[in-house]
């Protein structure tokens, strides 16, 4: 579950600043050949999968609450 | 090809790029003392290598350029291209290019464009062209935008859709960040 939670952290925060880097060029904040364009993406997909992580401990955490009747 | 198209102006995308005489421009490097210039004719717009400098340069989505460009010395065998720089590490992406072998100094010509709607407007793209013969080499390069705003392309919307619902996406597989762990 972990796994599959950073995985999918990854992706989406890959997916997610790309499109925002589109975004910059689109509407011409920064230029087609800037490196802000190839930086944000990988900044996403490193980022999405810490958040990923860290979502996924969070996750257990609260799933071992419920199961000891603790309120979330 | 002809061989009218052997000096480094020529018309794509809208706009005559050309690498000019000695180096004052910082974005222009020659060897064989090339010149170049380009007018729109609906939008008056008049464009010359030597004095672009970094200046981004709005053209029309569509227009008919005159351009004329030289070279100090006949070129004999040449060859050219221009490309559009995209974001590192891919490089440039070429658009047209040239080669062949002429004794002329000079040339001039008019290219008639439209640009298609996917093609943002109002995006900084830059446009780099090089040339080289037998007396050495031009290259340069111009920074353009196409005039309009950035929903006058359908890629805008799409983009803007896609950058909410893949943030949407990951909000959700994030979510678990946002709720607290009461201490047991």
């Amino acid at each position: 579950m972990k796994v599959g939670r950073a995985i999918a952290g990854a992706v989406l925060g890959l997916l997610f600043l790309l499109f925002v880097a589109v975004d910059l060029v689109l509407f011409g904040v920064v230029p087609l050949n800037s490196v802000v364009v190839t930086i944000l993406p990988a900044i996403g997909l490193v980022l999405g999968a810490v958040l990923g992580v860290l979502a996924g401990n969070r996750s257990a955490q609260l799933h071992t609450q419920v199961q000891n009747g603790s309120p979330v | 090809m002809s061989r009218a198209r052997w000096l480094a102006p020529a018309a794509v995308m809208g706009v005559v790029l050309v690498a000019a005489a000695g180096k004052a421009a910082a974005h222009v490097d020659t060897t064989d003392g090339c010149k170049g210039s380009g007018t729109f004719r609906q939008s008056g717009l008049a464009v010359d290598a030597a004095e672009i400098g970094d200046k981004v340069v709005v053209i029309p989505r569509s227009d008919t350029v005159d351009w004329q460009g030289s070279v100090t010395a006949p070129p004999g065998a040449y060859s050219g291209r221009i490309s559009v720089d995209l974001p590192p590490p891919f490089g440039a992406l070429s658009i047209d290019s040239w080669k062949g072998n002429s004794q002329a100094t000079s040339n001039a010509g008019s290219k008639t464009y439209n640009l298609p709607k996917l093609v943002p407007a109002g995006a900084e793209f830059k446009v780099e062209g090089t040339h080289t013969d037998e007396n050495g080499f031009c290259t340069g390069y111009v920074n353009l935008k196409i005039d309009g705003g950035p929903f006058d392309s359908p890629l805008t919307p799409v983009s803007l859709v896609a950058t909410v619902a893949s943030g949407a996406g990951l909000f959700g597989v994030i979510r678990p960040l946002f709720k607290k762990v009461v201490a047991a």
